[in-house]
């Protein structure tokens, strides 16, 4: 009974996990889907760049203010299949939000399982 | 084995053998740390290739980025993943307490393993890997080392006493050597001392001699060689002849031995003032009370003045005799207790008298004390009870 509790619990989190939040959808997901731009192979780069979610957030907010080829993470081979990105048009707020909120979509931590 | 003999040899074993040891466990201990460290530098090479297994998964993980992300798990050890600012990732254990600073360390039986990752897979910038300490080469390290410090410990013990008894045998001859001299001594001496002193009681007794003065002064001399001859045998059989511990009347004794000194008393014409309780009786071996009582009397009568007074007490509790004199300095009193040590040196004697005396009282567990006052009286005080 206890076992069932805890799993019907812990099941709007999980989804909530699976789902991106409005914020991010709309600020971020929706042009890279449209785009077709791999946000998850960019969170990957990140990750083995920066290892952790706060130096990651350190270096994606100065970029999103003013993104340029040579700033960005990817290669320059990266940018003859995808555009340049522009700079985002979201206060300080909304952008560390959706920034966030896209380091929480993808957290490695909530990915991993036991093999 | 002689008793000065075995206490040098004691001393020598004690700082041969206590030195010896400490230099030998300080080596096994040394050698112990380097061989433990050794030890666990081949399971942390076997640690360290597993933690490169596990990285090359994480790799591969990296890579494919496959949903969901199946942490590679080894069976054998623990492991876990964290991210460059010291954050826990993933793991299948989570250490409470890391050592950071140290890349190899044990605690609690385990020994763990700080594997640095580059780039960092899944973020993960430190793998820490884990595995209960095999304590097999260890424990049997450990087994044949106290094997090993055994062995030498008994080879050296065996070394110093045989050391210890060629070092001493020198001394022990010696003193065997002085043994048998004084023994001889004594024995020659007996005889005619015998013959003097009954040969004296004959003068007196049958002959009317003229010379009464100068035949109390060979009798004093006679009686003075005769007591020497029996502190020296008592000295030499000590240990080894039969006591009959009795219940004996010390007050009767007391008043027989200062009979048997009254020809010394009356020749340096002292004051006698005995107060003898009667019938105090102890437990106590004859020959044994008789050189206690001589030998007090004796020193009492030696280093008293001439027309000094000499007092003599018996109670149950304790005997006590007070002479007048030069007495003893404060700083000799515990000196002359030991034998050969006079502190006046102007009468005759070998400094055997106070070590008899404390002799006996050890063995019947009297206490013995002396109390001097300088040019005044000396008091020497046995009590029977402790």
């Amino acid at each position: 009974m206890g076992k069932i509790t805890l799993l019907l619990l812990l099941a709007p989190i999980t989804l909530l996990a699976d789902n991106p939040s409005p914020l991010l959808q709309t600020n971020c997901l929706a042009c890279h889907v449209e785009q077709k731009i791999p946000s998850e192979l960019i969170y990957r780069r990140y990750l083995m760049q920066y290892s952790s979610n706060e130096r990651i957030k350190r270096k994606l907010i100065p970029f999103l203010k003013n993104p340029t080829k040579k700033t960005s993470i990817m290669p320059k081979q990266f940018f003859l299949k995808f555009p340049q990105k522009k700079a985002l048009d979201l206060n300080e707020t909304a952008l560390t939000q959706s920034v966030k909120a896209y380091l929480d979509y993808f957290d490695i931590k909530k990915r991993l399982k036991v093999q | 084995m002689l008793a000065s003999e075995k206490r040098s040899l004691f001393r020598f074993l004690t700082i041969y053998l206590s030195s010896t040891f400490i230099l030998f466990f300080l080596a096994v201990s040394i050698f112990y740390t380097l061989q433990k460290q050794e030890i666990l530098g081949q399971q942390k090479t076997a640690l360290s290739s597993k933690a490169h297994a596990i990285e090359q998964k994480l790799r591969k993980l990296h890579n494919t980025f496959e949903t969901p992300l199946l942490y590679p798990h080894d069976k054998e050890i623990g492991s876990a993943i964290y991210n460059l600012d010291k954050e826990f990732i993933f793991g299948t254990f989570q250490p409470t307490q890391i050592k950071w600073s140290k890349p190899l360390y044990t605690h609690d039986h385990r020994l763990f393993y700080i594997h640095r990752l580059k780039p960092y897979y899944l973020g993960a910038s430190y793998l820490i890997v884990t595995q209960e300490i095999n304590r097999d080469p260890l424990n049997r390290l450990i087994q044949n080392l106290t094997l090993f410090l055994l062995i030498v410990m008994s080879f050296f013990t065996l070394l110093a006493i045989f050391l210890g008894k060629l070092f001493t045998a020198p001394m022990r001859d010696s003193i065997k050597q002085m043994n048998r001299f004084i023994e001889d001594t004594t024995h020659e001496l007996n005889t005619p001392i015998s013959t003097i002193l009954t040969n004296i009681e004959l003068l007196e007794t049958i002959y009317s001699c003229q010379g009464e003065k100068e035949m109390r002064r060979i009798q004093v001399a006679s009686q003075t060689l005769s007591r020497l001859y029996e502190d020296l045998t008592y000295l030499k059989f000590n240990y080894n002849y039969h006591r009959e511990v009795v219940t004996l009347d010390i007050s009767e004794l007391l008043n027989e031995r200062l009979e048997f000194f009254s020809t010394l008393i009356e020749a340096k014409e002292l004051k006698l003032n005995k107060e003898i309780d009667e019938h105090i009786t102890i437990e106590i071996d004859k020959n044994d009370a008789i050189r206690l009582i001589d030998n007090i009397l004796s020193n009492a009568i030696k280093y008293n003045i001439k027309k000094g007074a000499l007092e003599v007490q018996l109670t149950s509790n304790a005997l006590e005799v007070q002479n007048a004199g030069l007495g003893i300095k404060k700083e000799n009193i515990s000196l002359i207790q030991k034998r050969f040590i006079r502190d006046n040196k102007n009468e005759g004697g070998f400094g055997i008298g106070l070590d008899i005396i404390g002799q006996v009282v050890e063995r019947y567990n009297f206490l013995f004390s002396i109390t001097s006052t300088p040019n005044k009286t000396t008091k020497v005080t046995i009590l029977w009870e402790k």
